[in-house]
Order: structure tokens, then sequence, then C-alpha cells
């Protein structure tokens, strides 16, 4: 386990545990084939998902039942997506919104982070990139007091920038540091590209080439030694994870 | 009778106006030199008659006698009428029967109607008359008529029927027929442009040569025209390189899939199968990303984003991005970020975006071994962003085409890419007002874009 605690909102606890009870995920979206497939998604990844149909219903249900995180479409009938995400704000509702769009104009999407959603995806985009998404709504990493970072034998000194594998000193460059600041405040989730590129650059665009890749590959080579276990791995297709390796590996 | 189509035109109907404001005013000068030409002649008979009366005056009393038989002072001077009266009025010599009534008897000029017997124009009009009294108590008369007025007014009126008239007819006759050229030059237009609407997109306006404004007028809708026609095509040729290029990789995935449902033995092989086609479909929706984007960003709609950024900081985060990249490829990236601090106005992400774009071309296409150089320099006001490498370059017959959607040199399509990352650059370049030019750098392409047309490029502090 990692020394991060989960965000209070989110007590329900690791989404991917499969433990009761289960995380609910309200979808409000129109379009019935997308609703379908998202909803097909989450309940295979375990998740309960509660799905309507246009602005209005979507909004008294998430007014009158407790959601771990909200994905709303910003085109609805009935009621417009911003609408109803900002009257959930007045309400003072401070579930994760993420926000569903076939507009990518940035101004969109500003406007959209404005009205108060957490994270916005343009469509059409992979099922892998919303789960991955929504799993990082859910486990938000808290705004910790904490100044060292931990994931099974790796350790992130945020004062000191000095980062340790079990005892060996590991020299990172700036940029290695802060993408393994990014990973290690998300143990165990799915990091898409995108949301590397977005969070660790602060860029809200694709590049052609496996740039990401390259950077995680650096990194990879300074913390996965050679005869140690991987702790940085490839998901094919969507992006890529830090786990801390089964215990019988190596110490912490 | 109908009235012709040329005298309905805007240039005849402004040359009737010119016309009649030309006669108008040209009445009202005439007018004025009568009027004090006038003024000044009456004054000038007015003295001659005062003088003269003196000087008849003056003589002794034959000599005033003489003066008024022979109508002549002793000066010589010649006079129209003169008379002699008694001191109670009544005529003694002179060819002016009575005193002229209510005419005051003080030496100066008055008009006054002289009808006297002898008087050889019974109808003379007004004349001016001088009566004065002798210094013997008789009354002296002395009068001229006007009439050189008449002839004055005579000459206005004549010079009135032989100047203006023909003018304004003339002006007339010109309007008329500038307005007619005029007509017709429309006309051609109409009809031009007719054929055009129709579907006739080779139609060009004639351009006579002269660079009057009709050939100037012609010049734009041409050039305009030829805009069109460049559009069109582009906008056709874009539709089949669109299906052209999402063809193949759209291709690729149906073999993939095919091949996987006949040929897969286990699910480890289906599943590496599958992958493979998902693979093509990211690139298929990568490409209309791409697209989406670049249309996007061309409908100019993206200027809420602009801010006050700093271009020194994008060039070194794109530096810093793409440097393990460069790495692996075996190439060096030289990063410059610039001698000053330059801000400009812009959308950082789409700047850094095309930035990227650049960079990473410049990777693809560079052999290992090789540099990519990432600069900004140039003075303050206007700094170029360039970006070189050791690359083939581009030939400069496929400069401009490179920068058209989805035109790929025939070397690069080996190499992975929408095609469309040199669009998405131009199309950030003009949405900030910069200039993008591909030149080369012997060997390798050079790529600079032009910051400074940009307005508001305010320097900011070192360090602030």
């Amino acid at each position: 386990m990692s020394g991060l605690s989960t965000d209070k909102m989110d007590g329900n606890g690791w989404a991917d545990a499969g433990s009761a009870p289960r995380t609910r995920i309200l979808l409000i979206e129109d379009d019935q084939e997308t609703a379908a497939e998202i909803v097909g998604e989450f309940t295979d990844c375990g998740y309960d998902v509660t799905h309507r149909a246009n602005g209005i219903d979507g909004l008294s249900t998430a007014r009158d039942n407790e959601f771990n995180v909200i994905i709303l479409d910003r085109m609805l009938p009935g009621m417009d997506g911003l609408s109803v995400l900002e009257t959930l704000r007045r309400d003072n509702r401070r579930t994760p919104v993420l926000v569903l769009s076939a507009l990518g104009d940035v101004d969109e999407r500003v406007r959209g982070l404005k009205a108060g959603g957490d994270d916005y995806l343009t469509k059409p985009f992979a099922a892998i990139e919303l789960t991955a998404r929504v799993e990082a709504l859910l486990r938000r990493p808290a705004t910790t007091r904490e100044t060292v970072l931990r994931v099974g034998p790796l350790e992130l000194d945020l004062i000191s920038r000095a980062v340790r594998r079990a005892t060996r000193k590991v020299e990172l460059l700036p940029r290695e540091f802060k993408l393994l600041e990014y990973m290690m405040r998300r143990p165990g989730q799915v990091l898409t590209r995108a949301m590397l590129l977005e969070d660790v650059w602060n860029y809200r665009f694709l590049a052609e080439t496996n740039l990401v890749d390259v950077h995680i590959g650096k990194l990879r080579k300074k913390i996965d030694g050679p005869g140690e276990t991987s702790m940085i791995h490839s998901i094919r297709g969507s992006g890529f994870m830090l786990m801390a390796p089964p215990p019988q590996g190596e110490k912490g | 009778m109908p009235v012709p189509d040329y005298l309905r035109t805007p240039t005849f109907r402004l040359t009737a106006l010119f016309s009649v404001l030309f006669a108008c005013s040209t009445l009202i000068l005439f007018l004025f030199i009568y009027w004090q030409t006038a003024i000044v002649e009456t004054q000038r008979i007015d003295s001659a008659l005062v003088r003269d009366t003196g000087v008849v005056a003056k003589g002794s009393r034959a000599d005033v006698l003489r003066a008024v038989e022979n109508r002549v002072t002793p000066d010589f001077l010649p006079i129209t009428y003169a008379a002699l009266f008694d001191a109670d009025g009544r005529h003694i010599a002179g060819n002016i029967a009575t005193l002229p009534a209510g005419v005051p008897i003080d030496g100066q000029a008055h008009p006054a109607l002289i009808n006297g017997e002898m008087n050889d124009r019974p109808t003379t009009p007004v004349d001016h008359v001088v009566i004065r009294r002798l210094a013997n108590g008789e009354i002296l008369a002395v009068a001229r008529s006007i009439d050189s007025l008449d002839n004055l007014e005579r000459v206005v009126t004549r010079a009135l029927e032989a100047g203006v008239f023909p003018a304004v007819l003339l002006s007339l006759a010109a309007g008329a027929i500038v307005g007619r050229r005029v007509q017709r030059q429309v006309q051609i237009v109409h009809q031009t442009a007719e054929r055009i609407m129709l579907g006739d997109f080779q139609e060009r306006l004639p351009v006579r040569g002269t660079g009057d404004d009709f050939d100037r007028l012609a010049d734009s809708v041409n050039r305009m025209l030829d805009e069109i026609v460049r559009l069109l095509d582009e906008v056709k040729s874009t539709g089949e390189n669109i299906a052209h290029d999402l063809r193949t990789p759209l291709t690729r995935v149906r073999t993939r899939l095919e091949r996987a449902r006949t040929s897969a033995a286990t699910i480890e092989e289906l599943r590496d199968m599958i992958d493979r086609a998902i693979d093509g479909l990211d690139q298929t929706l990568r490409i209309i990303t791409a697209l989406l984007r670049i249309s996007e960003i061309e409908s100019g709609l993206r200027h809420a984003g602009f801010t006050t950024i700093s271009l020194n900081t994008v060039v070194r985060e794109i530096g810093d991005l793409y440097e393990p990249l460069a790495e692996e490829r075996e190439l060096r990236l030289v990063v410059l970020p610039g001698p000053t601090d330059y801000t400009t106005l812009g959308d950082r992400d789409l700047l850094s975006e095309a930035l990227a774009n650049l960079v990473d071309n410049a990777i693809k296409f560079t052999p290992p071994g090789g540099y990519v150089r990432l600069q900004l320099e140039g003075p303050d006001r206007a700094p170029v962003i360039r970006v070189v490498d050791s690359g083939p370059g581009i030939p400069p017959d496929e400069r401009e085409l490179v920068l058209k959607r989805f035109y790929r040199s025939d070397r690069s399509r080996h190499v992975d890419g929408s095609g469309l990352g040199l669009s998405l650059v131009a199309a950030i370049a003009k949405l900030h007002g910069f200039a993008l030019a591909i030149g080369d750098n012997q060997p390798g392409c050079r790529v600079e874009l032009h910051c400074g047309n940009n307005t508001p490029s305010r320097r900011s502090g070192r360090g602030a």
C-alpha cells in the first residue's frame, strides 16, 4: 500500500478492490449507444452505474443520491450539461464531475472546468481513456502534508528532491522527478499518455510520435535497475502504471 | 420617348448636377461683376459731372452760355445735356427744357429723368444731373445719360449666352458619353459574373491595361476569383486525400481483423492481432482529430485563449519535452531559448503544439548522428523561432506544398504521421498573425516562425 490516504469524499475505498460498498457512478448522457458502451465498460470494472438520458432527470438523481463520480455529457436535452453542473455546485455538491463533449475547443474546455468540472474529455475517446480518468478522479490524491512519497521500495522526498529505491540512490533530471512524483501520487492507476501530457507537462495535445513512451522509458531505466522487479508497467493500448512489486521481491 | 440607359447612370446624373451648379455659379459671378462694374461706372460718371459743372461754373457768364450752347466746357470736355436757368428756374438756354423736379440744387450728382424739348433722345430712361447755383443767382444744370450701363448689361448677357450655355451643353454631353462607357463596362461585369455563377470558374473580368479604377476593381475581383478557385481545388483535393488517407489504415485494420478471425489459434494471438487493429483505428482517429483541430483553429474562434506569454519559456519547455526523444534517435537537440526575454500575445497551448510539431518533424526526418536546433532570436519586437535540422531538407518546389493538408513528400511516405502536422502549424501561425517560412539549411531544413507581426510584443523585465 502506498503511504497516501484516499480522499475523504471517496471514502468508499479503492474502486478496483471490488469490496462493498461498490463505487457508484452517475452517467448523464443522451446518446443511447455511447451510454450503453460506457455503462458496459464500468459495469465490467465492477462499478455500480446509474444512467440518466437527460439533464433534468440527471440533476434530480444527482441531488437525491450520493455518487462517487458523475460523468456528464455537455449537450443534453432538457437541460444543458453545464447548467446541471453549475446547479450541482451551487447546491454545494462536491462530487467529482467529468465532462464529456463533442466539442474540442479549448474555450469549451475552459468553460467546462470553470463551471465546476474536474476533468474534460472530448468525444470520440478510447474506453480506457475514460476509465483511467474516472479512476483518477475517484482516487484524487489528498493534499497530504507528508513530504515523502512512498510506493513499495521507492521513496521520493519532495523537500530534498532525493529519490531512492530501497537503498539505491536514484539520480533524476528535474523533468523525470516531476513525472515520477505524479506517478507516485497515483500508484496502481492507469495513466494514459494524454493524462501525463496534460498533468505533468500541461499540454493539451497529443504528439504524433511516442514522446511520452520515451520519457517513461528513460525514467524506467533509472527506477528499475538491473535485477530489480519492474515497477513501471506499460498497459498495452492505453498507458502506464506505477506499481509496488509483490512483497516477496524486495523489502521497502 | 424612353430615356436611354446611359442617361440614368450615376455618372450622367452627377454630370447633370454639376452642370446646373456650374451654370448657377457662373450666373452669380456674372451678376456680381455687372453689379460691381455698374457701381464703379456710375461713380465715374457722377464725379465727371460734378467736375464738369465746376469747370463751367468757374467761367464768366459768356463762357457759361457758350458752354451750355455748345455742350463743351471751357476745358473742351463734352457734355450731353446742359442748360442755364434764371434764379426762378425759367429756362434761359441749353437743351434741358425744365429743371428736373425734386432734385436739390447742391452741386452733387442725382439721378433724374431729363425730358427736355430739345432732347434728341426723348425716351432717355435715367440720367444723372448736377444742378448748382452760379454766383449771379442763375442755375446751371449739367446732365449725362448713363446708357453706357445698358451697353454693359448687353455685354454681360451676350457673354453668358456665348460662354455658359455651350459649357453646360458640353459637360452634359461628356457626362452622357462617360456614363455610357461606365454602363457598358458594368454590363460586361454583369455578364461575366453571370457566367461564373453558372459554373464557368475560369472566366475572368477583362482588364484593359489602362490602370483606371475599373481595371483595379477588375483586378481585385479576378484575384478574389483565383483564391476562390484555389480554395475549391483544395477542398476537392482535401476530400480526396482524406478518403485516401483514411482508406489505407482502415483497409489494414480490416485485413488484420479478417486474418485474426481465420488464423488466430490462441486467445493470445487473437488479442495481439486485435491490438494491432486497434492501433490502426487509433491512427485514423488521430487523422480525424487533427483535421477537426485544424478547422477549429482556422475558424479563428480561439483568440479567447490569448494571453501574454513568454516565448522563451515555450521554447525551453518544448526543448525539454523533446530532448529524450532526440537522444533516443541519436540526434543532438540544441535549444537556444533566446538572448533576451520575448513576450507575445498568444495561446500557449497552441504555440507549444506548433513548435512540438516542427521539432517532431525535424526529429522524424533527420538521420541518426545529425542535429536539430530549436532557436529563438532576433530583434526585440520581431523574434524568430527557428527549427533547423541536418536532415534531407525540403526541395524548393515542395516548400509551398508541404503546408497543404495531407501533402507528403514521396520520400516521407514510409514515415508515420497524419501528414497534417505542418498544416496545423500553418493554421496556428495564421491565427497568431505569425509568418511561417520554410527554407534551406544547406543541408537540411529550416522552418521559421516570425513572431513579429503580432501586436503587443511588450518586453518584460528580466527576472520580473
